[in-house]
């Protein structure tokens, strides 16, 4: 038996009929076509599948998509709208912070999220609060690198905004 | 060549951008219109006969397209032909994409159903129903060489599927004449760089062709796999006469490799390619975590037995090594780990005497598979270990022993005893850089105060944390020559290729931009923007210009033996063949530039895509119009289009590209090394370790985008760091795998894994393209020794040793309480 769910995703409303046992990451991905969040291990461990729910991050293999119905979700594809990278994603284009990249919009989403609760980490808060994704590539020292750099430069935005 | 502007730059990723918004173009990304979903049905037991398998409950199940039991698998397809990571098998054994009558190991394919959905695949594997008569698993070397054991391979008659040595100079006088003979023996557990992207396949069936898109870091392997296992069915799908010249291999954006994607995924893409032949419509499959963690294959355990003949001095004069590696229940690795450790076999050390004697055990576990550095962080632990021992017992520092040892930089170009050629090394200056950039001096000043502050070892159990400092030296060989098995299975009926071949093609577009195709796949090591680099320097456009056309395509790449993420082959390989491409085009627009100029080739400049002599000048653009759709304005004779394809074949790659007679061969063609350092705390009541600093002081040659380089060293580092730390595949006595998921398996996170700090020290090949030497897999192979030895430095005062890893806090732990 389907269920219909209603829900925005990057600020476009969609409508989905679905399994109840559809996962939010197979509902995105499948349904919508929005492949940039990956699947990694489909228990919550390598958080290659991070994304924002009401604007808290979410491992979307950890929950159904009708658990989503009502709820804003923003993807790695909505990060940035205006044509031009987030600097989050310029950082670590800058910093090399990835390799392969399939870990990496998880990375992004959850660097992204970790700096708008905390707008100036030390490198242990960052390693602390990217321990819930995992890279095979990179060693991490250029993701961390990347997060000082996307803090800096979201601050001189915000910055010159005011 | 236009002057050097971007070589050596830390030039900004043409990947990242992509990947970063989401982008990225994996196989799982792939969709078909009417494309099905397969889900494979495993083995749940170790070692089982399969007596029946029913599969009509499955195929009614709606939504079910194909099921394929092992009996039409068996139908359906033709055995691999031993590949030549089984030289040294001395019975033919047949070995199919799936299990036929026997399974030898939890996990290993038996069925696979495709579906219209994924949903209902996986529900349909279910319903499928396997009669198993178990057998006895042997889930150890030790359970597996008892008498008695049950063989996995009736055929091979044990479970030893392979015995032999190598021996270079003259070993017994070498223990004759040494002072002291230092044993020991040491051990190196399964483990896998598991990357983050499952084995991915996705096939499609035509009137004209099989076409496979997977994540292979060998296509070569898939596009063999293909040919060799679905011959006999393509030759009657296909229309006319195509057969297996009809078989294209796609290799998109791929999420890891390491090497775990080169051998075992030719079983599911065969698997796959099957589906669509059946079904005749578009077929994915895509492998989940746990799948992967037992079945997509692992690094070789490995037990060695050790003995150096030293001297006094601690000159080490000769070496011999029993090697047993347990190889997984397959024969199609039987010997991979075994002869990699040809590559590194002496290190970066003068010894002239050695033997190593190998012998591979089937085991009812995973097969083993490539993994960074494959047997080299074996071999480099061996050689590190004993260098620690070897101090310890003559009772001199471990760094001065290496000293003693190692190769002088006068002596390079140096050949190796069994015919390894470095090209330039300058081994000593890194161990004295890595110890001014680890503070040595301060970290034993600082180890000595700890010590004299710490309780008695008669006031009771150790508390507290012990600070250890563990210093090694290793070499990383890159550019792989296929020939170096030969010297060692000199029987070996098929020439497994000798040397290395692979292609770039470099073409100048209409409109003045450049394009280039290479003949290998990339799993994440930024080739595109490397090769950019080459080509914006040697053409003279900035390489914002530059831009990889398309990812691997069997048919459309230039493609030959070296042409595989594997092997540290790019730097060698793919850089020559970049590189020879874009000369030879630079000379063609030159010529063409010439005559439309009407000034002397060799008066003319190339800068930012315009070529001129003065005033005179014309860009890439105008040139690229004229190419393509003016003769009348080109030479005579000229060869219209502006576009080149090299093959590239190291031009030094003899002497000993094939073995001379006393089996000296060049595994590989250049030879990185690196010192590393590791400073750890050890808590002596949990056992934890903890990495307080990681410093490598690392010469990889002429450096092409350094940032790139950075990445490669902190990327294998963290592999070896986390090796070392605890992660690694654990098995039942039952051969029940017990560590299905990333966390159970105990891969570093950010907060084990160290900031690992990095000083280049580039010594340039002489025998390279631009001076380059590899980076890629290096830092994985002295990792795993430069932690064992930090390790046991700490808990010395305990009088533990460190033998085996991982260093896991329960086995730290025990370390410490079972001490004598």
């Amino acid at each position: 038996m389907k269920r219909p769910i209603t829900l925005t995703v990057n600020g476009e409303a969609c409508v989905g009929d679905i399994e109840p046992r559809t996962l939010l990451v197979h509902f995105l991905r499948e349904h919508l076509g929005l492949t940039g969040t990956h699947v990694g291990c489909v228990v919550g461990e390598c958080g290659a599948c991070s994304v924002l729910v009401d604007g808290q991050l979410v491992k979307s293999c950890l929950m159904l998509a009708v658990q989503a119905d009502g709820c804003a979700v923003t993807t790695i594809e909505g990060l940035s709208t205006s044509g031009t990278l987030h600097p989050v994603q310029e950082a670590f284009v800058n910093r090399f912070g990835l390799q392969c990249g399939f870990c990496t919009p998880g990375f992004v989403m959850a660097s992204h999220a970790l700096l708008m609760r905390n707008p100036n980490p030390t490198e242990e808060e960052i390693r602390r609060d990217l321990s819930s994704n995992l890279c095979m590539c990179t060693g991490y020292v250029q993701i961390v690198e990347a997060v000082k750099e996307a803090a800096v430069k979201l601050e001189q935005w915000r910055t010159s905004r005011t | 060549m236009a002057d050097i502007t971007h070589i050596g730059r830390r030039a900004r990723s043409k990947e990242a951008p992509r990947h970063v918004s989401g982008r990225g173009q994996y196989v799982d990304d792939l969709s078909r219109p009417r494309m099905l979903h397969a889900c494979i049905l495993r083995s749940p037991y170790a070692h089982a006969r399969i007596v029946a398998v029913r599969a009509d409950a499955a195929a009614k199940l709606p939504g079910v397209r194909a099921v394929l039991t092992p009996a039409d698998i068996k139908a359906l397809s033709q055995p691999f032909k031993p590949g030549r990571y089984a030289a040294g098998l001395r019975v033919p054994i047949a070995e199919y994409a799936s299990a036929i009558e026997k399974v030898r190991y939890v996990g290993e394919p038996i069925a696979i159903v495709a579906a219209d959905t994924r949903a209902i695949a996986e529900d349909a594997i279910e319903l499928i129903g396997v009669d198993y008569e178990p057998l006895p698993a042997a889930a150890s070397i030790q359970d597996a060489v008892a008498e008695g054991a049950t063989p996995l391979y009736e055929e091979l008659g044990s479970n030893v599927g392979w015995q032999g040595k190598v021996s270079y100079g003259d070993v017994d006088a070498a223990f004759a004449r040494a002072d002291r003979i230092v044993r020991e023996s040491l051990k190196i557990h399964r483990y896998s760089s598991t990357p983050l992207e499952p084995f991915a396949c996705l096939a499609e069936h035509s009137p004209e062709r099989l076409t496979i898109t997977c994540n292979s870091q060998s296509p070569d392997v898939i596009y063999e796999a293909l040919s060799e296992a679905l011959s006999e069915t393509l030759s009657e799908t296909l229309s006319g006469a195509l057969g297996t010249a009809a078989v294209r291999v796609l290799v998109p954006d791929v999420g890891g490799g390491f090497g775990q994607k080169i051998h075992l995924i030719r079983k599911y893409a065969v698997l796959t390619a099957l589906m669509a032949v059946k079904t005749r419509r578009p077929v994915k499959w895509i492998e989940d975590r746990s799948e992967h963690m037992m079945a997509g294959g692992h690094s070789c355990e490995q037990e060695f037995d050790v003995e150096a003949a030293v001297k006094a001095d601690g000159e080490v004069i000769g070496l011999k090594i029993r090697d047993t590696d347990d190889v997984g229940g397959s024969v199609s690795t039987l010997t991979i780990h075994f002869t990699n450790k040809l590559n590194n076999l002496f290190n970066t050390y003068t010894v002239q005497h050695l033997t190593l004697e190998g012998r591979s055990v089937l085991t009812n576990k995973c097969p083993v598979v490539p993994n960074r550095g494959i047997g080299k962080p074996g071999m480099c632990f061996v050689w590190e270990r004993m260098m620690d021992r070897i101090a310890q017992e003559l009772g001199l520092d471990a760094i001065a022993v290496r000293r003693r040892n190692l190769i002088p930089a006068s002596a390079f170009p140096y050949t190796t005893p069994n015919g390894n050629i470095y090209g330039s090394g300058e081994y000593e200056t890194l161990l004295d850089k890595v110890l001014v950039n680890v503070d040595y001096d301060e970290v034993r000043r600082r180890q000595a105060e700890e010590r004299r502050h710490a309780s008695p070892a008669a006031a009771g159990p150790p508390r507290g944390t012990y600070t250890g400092i563990g210093v090694v030296i290793g070499v990383e060989p890159g550019g792989r020559n296929a020939a170096r098995d030969m010297a060692i299975f000199p029987a070996s009926k098929q020439m497994p290729g000798a040397g290395g071949v692979e292609g770039a093609t470099v073409k100048i577009e209409k409109n003045g931009s450049v394009v280039f195709t290479l003949g290998s796949p990339s799993c994440g090591q930024s080739h595109e923007t490397t090769a950019a680099q080459i080509i914006a320097d040697v053409l003279g456009v900035s390489p914002d210009r530059v831009s990889l056309a398309t990812t691997y395509d069997s048919a459309l790449s230039p493609w030959g033996v070296s042409s595989s993420n594997s092997g540290n082959n790019f730097h060698l390989y793919d850089v020559g063949a970049v590189h020879g491409a874009a000369t030879r085009l630079r000379d063609k627009l030159l010529t063409l530039a010439a005559h439309v100029l009407k000034e002397d080739k060799d008066r003319l400049a190339i800068e930012s895509g315009v070529v001129s002599l003065g005033e005179n000048s014309i860009s890439f653009a105008e040139l690229g119009k004229i190419a393509y759709t003016n003769q009348a304005q080109m030479p005579p004779g000229f060869e219209g289009g502006l576009q080149v394809t090299y093959f590239h074949s190291h031009p030094h790659a003899d002497p000993l590209m094939l073995p001379d007679s006393q089996g000296r061969v060049r595994a590989q063609y250049t030879f990185s090394s690196a010192a590393h350092a590791a400073v750890v705390e050890v808590d002596v009541e949990t056992g934890r370790v903890r990495v307080v600093r990681y410093v490598i002081v690392s010469d990889n040659g002429t450096l092409i985008n350094p940032s790139v380089v950075d990445g490669q060293i902190y990327g294998s580092a963290a592999h070896g760091i986390s090796v070392a730390l605890g992660e690694g595949f654990v098995y039942g006595a039952d051969g029940q795998l017990l560590t299905l998921t990333l966390l159970d398996y105990g891969k570093s996170t950010t907060l084990e894994t160290p900031h690992i700090e990095i000083e280049h020290h580039p010594v340039p090949d002489p025998f390279t393209t631009l001076g380059q030497k590899a980076a890629g897999e290096g830092a994985a192979i002295p990792s795993p020794a430069a932690i064992a030895s930090a390790v046991e430095d700490a808990l010395s005062p305990l009088g533990v040793k460190v033998r085996d890893l991982p260093l896991s806090p329960e086995r730290v732990w025990r370390l410490i309480n079972a001490r004598v």
